[in-house]
């Protein structure tokens, strides 16, 4: 995958590449409005990642060159700004999805491989990790062709897992991606033990391998052994 | 008390007072006049008698005449002075007693001396002054009649540029960027407030507006520490070198950050509903949405053992569908958080309220539950669920009640106001 990280803010981009580097992925950044707009003219991307508040012009204009371009580049808007409105813009401009600061990155490399995953595969939308194929779209999962049924809640957590794989994810940012963030729950969230114990045994009953790992309490980290 | 009235009131009492006073003045005047041209003619007649006396050496007929009456009586002994009296005395020719003006003086005839009244009529000049008396009358009171006419219509339609601009203060609304328009009018001291209710307006507008902007600075420059925290948290957390201890003071601090960021998007949230910033208004199906809501917090309720029973019916109600959302998810949320394990939820929709019990410690909030951060000591909340939902209700002039029934705290927001 090849992305580019549009944010002004150093601290955060540095976050943000060292969190999406590796895995074959290729990531490219930005800090101001002139350096994104001669990537975006010159190169093309699988996503994007645009700061709205950039030094040298609005965020939302690039939306505006790029949609002049040509270019079917994904967009995810991440903004400090908790506004409709701007939400609203950034949509109606071509954007795929719109994350609001602060945000786990976990989050974010999800929201980012759903985005490729439908501009790539043209609806396929298939993720495939060793002997486990999840079709996204169908909502189907294929342990070494055992099919695997899962709730709703299940599934979406092991997409979630598999768009971080090798990666810690919080306990936190799971229950905001299962619950959302609106939802302003208690702050144990041992209740996601359930589910992920669950999503575990079915998985580890229809023959794969066990992937998932506690970590610390904190969270859990679903890769390679 | 209106201008218009006072300014009436005060005008009509003068106007009344001295038309009084003048009527007052007038009548003891002409009545002064004509007391002194009655007594002139009475002096003639006077004179007149003397005369005849003196040449004829006789006394004129006591004749009564052109409304005059003349009286001879012999006096003997004490000799009366010459004077001036108004007396009520008989007209023959009217057949009754009319009030008459008298003379009484002494004529001396043949060493004989003589009295003479002589009475002339008051009738007429009573009659002038009454006629006097009415015209000023009428006149007071076609003037207070035209004064009042005058308040009524030319005051009004004076003060019409100051109400329009009353108006337009009252419907002003900081949020809208609309200008108040200038309505012209010919009077100067109606330009000058409209022209500083105009700058008014325009100075409460700038300040609003930096205000929001400052709002919207403050929350973007506050977000992005807080997100560079967080990511740092999630880049650390990769680094996978933690003892068991540190792996704890990790969770620490992202609960801290969670707490940190969830406050700040409430407070702005907060902020944003009170000036009317959440514009997408539609209809919303309550029952359905409820549903999901329970639905979603189902792992929450399992956890504590929560009973959720609910009785609903198909409900339509306008608002944001963002911000039903929070004001379900805040309620739901409120009646989770304070339950007891065990306990129970109850929800009950209809077409005029939604009422939320659940079973619960007692609280001594009861006043203060929907000031912001008030919480009970126990809670994990921020205490700014309530004060949000409070806020919503009150944009959509809905009504949020809250009261405690044996052990059962109940919330109810009628739909109605």
């Amino acid at each position: 995958m090849k992305i580019l990280v549009i944010e002004d803010e150093q601290a955060l981009l540095e976050s943000i590449l060292a969190y999406f580097t590796g895995e074959g992925n290729i990531c490219e950044h930005a800090s101001d409005f002139a350096a994104a707009y001669e990537k975006i003219s010159l190169y093309s991307y699988d996503c994007i990642l645009l700061d709205l508040g950039l030094p040298g012009g609005e965020g939302l204009e690039l939306l505006t060159k790029l949609k002049q371009l040509k270019k079917r580049d994904g967009v995810l808007i991440i903004s400090a700004r908790h506004s409709l409105d701007d939400k609203l813009a950034g949509l109606d401009l071509g954007a795929d999805d719109y994350l609001v600061k602060p945000f786990h990155l976990s989050e974010l490399k999800a929201r980012v491989s759903a985005i490729i995953r439908r501009k790539n595969f043209d609806g396929a939308n298939i993720i495939v990790f060793n002997e486990i194929t999840v079709d996204v779209s169908a909502m189907k999962i294929t342990v070494k062709g055992n099919q695997v049924t899962l709730t709703k809640k299940e599934f979406d957590l092991l997409v979630y897992f598999l768009s971080n794989r090798n990666k810690v994810v919080t306990k936190n940012a799971m229950a905001e991606h299962l619950w959302g963030d609106e939802m302003d729950l208690s702050d144990d969230f041992d209740f996601i033990y359930t589910h992920v114990k669950n999503l575990r045994k079915k998985l580890l009953e229809a023959g794969a391998a066990d992937y998932l790992r506690s970590v610390y309490g904190i969270g859990y980290k679903f890769g390679d052994i | 008390m209106k201008l218009s009235n006072r300014y009436n009131k005060a005008n009509i009492l003068t106007s009344i007072v001295v038309l009084i006073i003048t009527g007052i003045i007038y009548y003891v005047v002409i009545h002064f006049i004509l007391t002194e041209k009655l007594d002139r003619d009475l002096a003639v007649e006077e004179n007149e008698i003397n005369q005849y006396v003196n040449t004829f050496h006789k006394l004129p007929l006591p004749a009564s005449y052109l409304d005059q009456q003349i009286s001879y009586k012999t006096l003997s002994g004490i000799i009366s002075e010459r004077e001036f009296l108004n007396t009520i005395y008989f007209n023959p020719k009217e057949r009754e007693n009319e009030p008459g003006r008298s003379l009484i003086t002494v004529v001396h005839l043949d060493g004989k001396t003589i009295e003479v009244t002589i009475t002339k009529s008051r009738v007429e000049s009573e009659d002038l002054i009454r006629i006097i008396l009415l015209i000023t009358l009428g006149i007071t009171v076609v003037l207070l009649l035209s004064l009042l006419l005058i308040n009524r219509f030319v005051l009004s339609r004076l003060w019409r540029p100051f109400y329009s601009t009353l108006n337009r203060m009252k419907a002003f609304e900081v949020t809208r960027m609309d200008t108040i328009e200038q309505e012209l009018t010919k009077i100067d001291e109606f330009n000058e407030l409209n022209k500083s209710v105009n700058a008014m307006a325009e100075r409460v507008r700038q300040d609003y507006k930096e205000l929001k902007s400052f709002t919207d600075n403050a929350s973007h420059e506050m977000m992005t520490p807080l997100a560079v925290i967080n990511s740092k948290l999630d880049s650390l957390l990769q680094t996978e070198s933690f003892t068991e201890q540190q792996g704890a003071l990790l969770e620490d601090i992202y609960h801290a950050t969670g707490r940190l960021s969830r406050l700040h998007q409430s407070l702005l949230l907060l902020a944003k509903i009170e000036n009317n910033l959440i514009p997408d208004f539609q209809n919303i199906e309550l029952k359905e949405m409820t549903e999901a809501k329970s639905r979603q917090f189902q792992e929450l309720l399992e956890k504590d053992g929560l009973v959720l029973t609910e009785k609903l019916v198909p409900v339509e109600i306008k608002m944001s569908r963002y911000l039903a959302d929070i004001l379900l998810n805040n309620l739901f949320s409120n009646a989770v958080r304070h339950n007891v394990s065990g306990g129970h939820i109850h929800i009950q929709l209809d077409q005029q309220a939604l009422t939320i019990s659940n079973s619960g410690k007692a609280s001594h909030l009861q006043t203060k539950i929907f000031d912001r951060f008030s919480k009970s000591v126990d809670s994990e909340g921020m205490g700014l669920g309530l004060a949000i939902t409070k806020q919503i209700c009150n944009l959509y002039g809905f009504r949020i009640d809250y009261h405690e029934e044996s052990g059962e705290h109940v919330f109810t927001v009628y739909f109605g106001g």
